[in-house]
């Protein structure tokens, strides 16, 4: 569904990746884990073009999103996106954050959209808020919201770039949560986290990207009874 | 007593006989029409110009960057030049023609000038909301533009709301100065009355109390408009 070849990218004389090759299948749910700075992040806002690469090629779903004859926007309708820091609209209700897109990009009546809310809303578990704003909720609900909003587009894969880092540690556990049911219903994921115990427990696939390449990737079982690079193995015993 | 029956006398002359409040009305009429339209072209100049400059800061399209170049010194010589300049120099360059509306001189000149403001004012207002917000939009699909015109935009206005509406008070305070180019504008009407009674102070104090009337009801609508805006805040 995604593919990455020799992907690359710097910021001025920094090369933040070095040459990614990555397939990652319909169905998949693949975690990135990593220290800060190691491009880990980078790598997920590349999928979707947030963060423009300097060199290599993205397939998506058949499409060279990398060649600028292609529209990004219609393709990052299939993309959802959820952020460390929630990013939901602060001048609109919950409900209308969820909206907002599929009206205004014409995909959805206002009708089907809010109906589409609701049901998301109530699988989010926080179907009370729907006339809310942003800032009357707590952390965990605010990207449960996020969440929403990204699904609102049927998505064909969902990108979560640190979704519970900046989350009080009470409220990990609702995110995560939610995050496991998108899986078991078969949303591709690319997860960048720090939660090991979501990636032993959700992952096909476990990456460990440092100082720009993937130095290791394994499934999970394998990748944290036995990693072998000696980078992997220093990180997992500081974050286990 | 004697004095106070002499400024009644005074103030009446300037108001009631030959139906002299008629002129303030007129003036005021175009007065009005021209902040009106004045504010409107600025609005629509000023987000235009603060929209180019800020999508070309973030953007290697050449077409763009020259757009902001322009649009740069646009602001430069503007903000740059005295109103009055400005208002003798389009007046007498572009509008030669005798019978040129004094609405439509009005309008462009004074939107001309506003127009140069409200884009500094948008452009801090832009760069005020968090881009997340933008990356929030963009990964959603839309495009840069309807990023900015449904989710950037609105809270920006939000957060300028009281630079903006300073702006909208210097402006309709501004047109008095278009009564130099022979527009009937409230002042203009002021200084007619008064050379028709030899008595220039009552009619300005006149006019000035209608622009003092003004300033204070587009202040009360403004921080009602403000009050509206802000119901998304309450904790």
């Amino acid at each position: 569904m995604i593919i990455t070849k020799n992907l690359q990218m710097s910021f001025g004389d920094h090369q933040v990746l070095k040459g990614i090759d990555q397939h990652i299948e319909k169905g998949e749910k693949v975690v990135v884990i990593g220290p800060s700075g190691s491009g880990k992040s980078t790598f997920l806002r590349c999928l979707n073009l947030l963060e423009e690469p300097t060199g290599g090629e993205i397939w998506f779903e058949g499409t060279k999103i990398t060649d600028s004859k292609n529209d990004i926007n219609k393709i990052r309708q299939k993309m959802g996106m959820v952020f460390q820091q929630f990013n939901l609209f602060p001048h609109k209700t919950v409900k209308e954050n969820i909206t907002l897109a599929p009206i205004k990009l014409g995909l959805m009546s206002q009708t089907e959209a809010d109906k589409k809310a609701e049901e998301l809303l109530e699988r989010v578990g926080l179907p009370e808020k729907a006339d809310e704003y942003p800032n009357m909720l707590s952390g965990g609900q605010k990207q449960r919201i996020a969440i929403a909003r990204s699904l609102a587009m049927n998505p064909d894969v969902m990108l979560f770039d640190e979704p519970t880092s900046a989350l009080d540690p009470e409220m990990v556990g609702e995110v995560l949560e939610l995050m496991k049911e998108l899986a078991l219903d078969g949303m591709t994921m690319v997860v960048v986290t720090h939660e090991m115990g979501f990636a032993r427990e959700v992952a096909n696939r476990v990456l460990f990207i440092d100082e720009g390449v993937v130095k290791e990737e394994n499934e999970p079982g394998e990748f944290f009874a036995n990693p072998k690079d000696p980078r992997l193995v220093e990180f997992l015993s500081k974050v286990l | 007593m004697e004095k106070l029956r002499e400024i009644y006398e005074s103030f009446y002359n300037a108001l009631i006989p030959e139906q002299r409040y008629l002129a303030y009305l007129d003036g005021l009429k175009m007065t009005l029409l021209i902040s009106f339209f004045a504010v409107i072209l600025g609005v629509i100049i000023g987000i235009v110009v603060a929209t180019v400059r800020v999508s070309a800061k973030s953007s290697k399209n050449v077409i763009l960057k020259i757009l902001a170049k322009i649009c740069s010194i646009y602001i430069t010589v503007f903000r740059g030049t005295p109103l009055m300049v400005q208002l003798m120099i389009i007046y007498y360059m572009i509008f030669t023609s005798r019978n040129t509306n004094p609405i439509v001189v009005g309008a462009v000149c004074f939107g001309l000038n506003s127009g140069a403001y409200v884009a500094e004012i948008v452009r801090a207002g832009i760069e005020s909301v968090d881009y997340g917000q933008m990356e929030a939009g963009r990964s959603l699909g839309f495009t840069g533009l309807q990023t900015m015109r449904y989710i950037i935009l609105p809270q920006a206005v939000k957060n300028i709301l009281p630079a903006l509406g300073n702006e909208f008070i210097v402006l309709v305070k501004e047109t008095s100065v278009i009564s130099v180019i022979a527009i009937n504008d409230l002042t203009k009407m002021a200084g007619f009355v008064g050379t028709r009674t030899f008595d220039p102070l009552p009619p300005y104090i006149i006019a000035a109390c209608v622009y003092l009337v003004i300033v204070l009801i587009l202040s009360k609508l403004l921080s009602i408009f403000e009050r509206r805006l802000a119901k998304s805040d309450h904790n």
